[in-house]
């Protein structure tokens, strides 16, 4: 006997800007800066006939560089970097963009045997959509473990069969690094419908 | 132990832990008629079944070490200052998985218009005023038993811009954090009674009628409050159940 859940809605246009200052950087938590590779996640939002979505809200939520994260599910939980928290919120601009500092996630063997590749969850919420959608970014050149989307051995990726739908489930590395961060820097659009859609996963 | 951040308190026991995906009959469809950009941003594409690991069975904890939490009372801007105009109201309830359990520590985004059905945002175009003792959000945690409260003020109903007759009726915006990535949730709670909720495109898309009295707040008996305060209830059933039983 479960009772049932409580339905959801959608974010609406007026989520206050308060809620989302000061949520995209990740690189530091509790006084300390956080261990490993330092990096810039950013991109731009579309819907249908590539126009950017304003004022959207991206949620991530990744382990930390060593793969571990900071929650008590994760038996290595204790080893979790103090200075990472693992979730981050920012807000689309009037161009679509989004940007978070963060860094580059660790892998990790899971308690089945299955090598989970680097990767952040993300989550999109905005006017329109009364569900949230969710999808994973994934790195080509996290840790070298990865050479090319077609290499990728990650229950996620197995899931999506298409390989040209599964390139869009990777972050790119841009070739200019953004001179003010001075940080490695990967880009990750999010197309929630049309041409060069993103896959999005039953939630 | 020396400098880790502490994840005992609060501690989820999110251990067995199942999540399913939400039942289409107990949520807003996905396609609005009249509501257009439900058409141009649901993906063309169907969803993509995936297997929970670790990644999606966790999420953020302890939020509050992170997010700046607020008092429980919202109806003015300073404690003890003046009070925004309108119906001053108190709303509580619970937070709890789909088996009863209660889920402590769950912080609460709250954000909602003032009486004049004005927010405080840079996007709002609505000709009402702003009032100067109301910002008309905050940001609460839910007690050992998942309970939680909060001040305010009634909201006003407000026209949406881009439609020549949707008003939007009275409602207050909950963004919860449950103990995992599956059981985030965002949605709106409309007050009972209003003739604006018949209309509503969001609340006509609960196609069951039980599932849509779970947007509505219940009212309670004022007696049970301060004489001048009116309180309204909400419980919040986020996904995640145990695992069945074997049977004996």
């Amino acid at each position: 006997m479960s009772l049932p859940t409580s339905p959801y809605c959608t974010i609406g246009p007026f989520f206050p800007g308060e809620f989302a200052a000061g949520c995209g950087d990740l690189t530091a938590f509790d006084g300390k800066q956080a261990r490993g590779q330092h990096i810039l996640l950013a991109g731009r939002v579309f819907e249908e006939g590539k126009r950017p979505i304003i004022n959207a809200i991206v949620e991530i939520w990744q382990p930390d560089a060593g793969g571990v994260f900071r929650h008590p599910l994760d038996p290595r939980s204790e080893d979790a970097d103090p200075g990472f928290f693992g979730w981050g919120r920012a807000r689309t601009d009037a161009e679509g963009r989004y940007s978070f500092r963060t860094v580059m996630p660790g892998a990790y063997t899971a308690d089945d045997g299955a090598l989970r590749c680097p990767h952040i969850n993300l989550m999109l919420l905005a006017i329109g959509l009364t569900r949230r959608l969710v999808t994973t970014v994934f790195f080509t050149d996290g840790l070298n473990l990865v050479d090319t989307p077609e290499s990728a051995v990650d229950p996620l990726l197995e899931c999506v069969a298409d390989p040209t739908r599964r390139a869009r489930m990777f972050a790119i590395r841009e070739k200019v690094s953004n001179g003010a961060a001075a940080l490695p820097s990967y880009r990750f659009d999010i197309v929630t419908r049309g041409e060069a859609e993103t896959p999005f996963f039953l939630d | 132990m020396r400098g880790q951040p502490s994840i005992q308190r609060h501690l989820p026991e999110t251990a067995g832990v199942e999540y399913e995906p939400y039942e289409e009959n107990t949520q807003l469809a996905r396609y609005i008629k009249d509501y257009p950009r439900s058409f141009t941003r649901n993906p063309s594409q169907p969803l993509i079944q995936r297997p929970l690991t670790l990644s999606e069975r966790t999420g953020p904890v302890e939020l509050e070490h992170r997010l700046a939490i607020d008092g429980e009372d919202m109806s003015s801007k300073e404690p003890g200052g003046p009070r925004a105009i309108g119906q001053f109201i108190a709303v509580t309830g619970r937070v709890m998985d789909e088996d009863g359990a209660p889920l402590a520590g769950a912080v609460i985004e709250i954000w909602q218009a003032n009486s004049a059905g004005k927010y405080v945002h840079e996007l709002d175009r609505h000709q009402a005023p702003i009032d100067p003792n109301f910002t008309g959000l905050g940001r609460i945690v839910t007690g050992d038993e998942g309970q939680y409260k909060f001040l305010s003020i009634k909201p006003g109903a407000y026209p949406v811009t881009e439609s020549d007759w949707w008003w939007r009726p009275p409602h207050i915006h909950f963004s919860i954090f449950g103990p995992s990535w599956m059981n985030r949730f965002v949605t709106q709670i409309f007050f009972p009674g209003e003739p604006l909720n018949e209309p509503d495109l969001l609340l006509n898309a609960v196609h069951d009628l039980e599932a849509r009295d779970r947007l509505i707040f219940e009212t309670t008996p004022t007696k049970v409050a301060a004489v001048n305060l009116l309180t309204f209830r909400r419980d919040f059933v986020l996904r995640g159940k145990r695992a069945t039983p074997a049977l004996d």
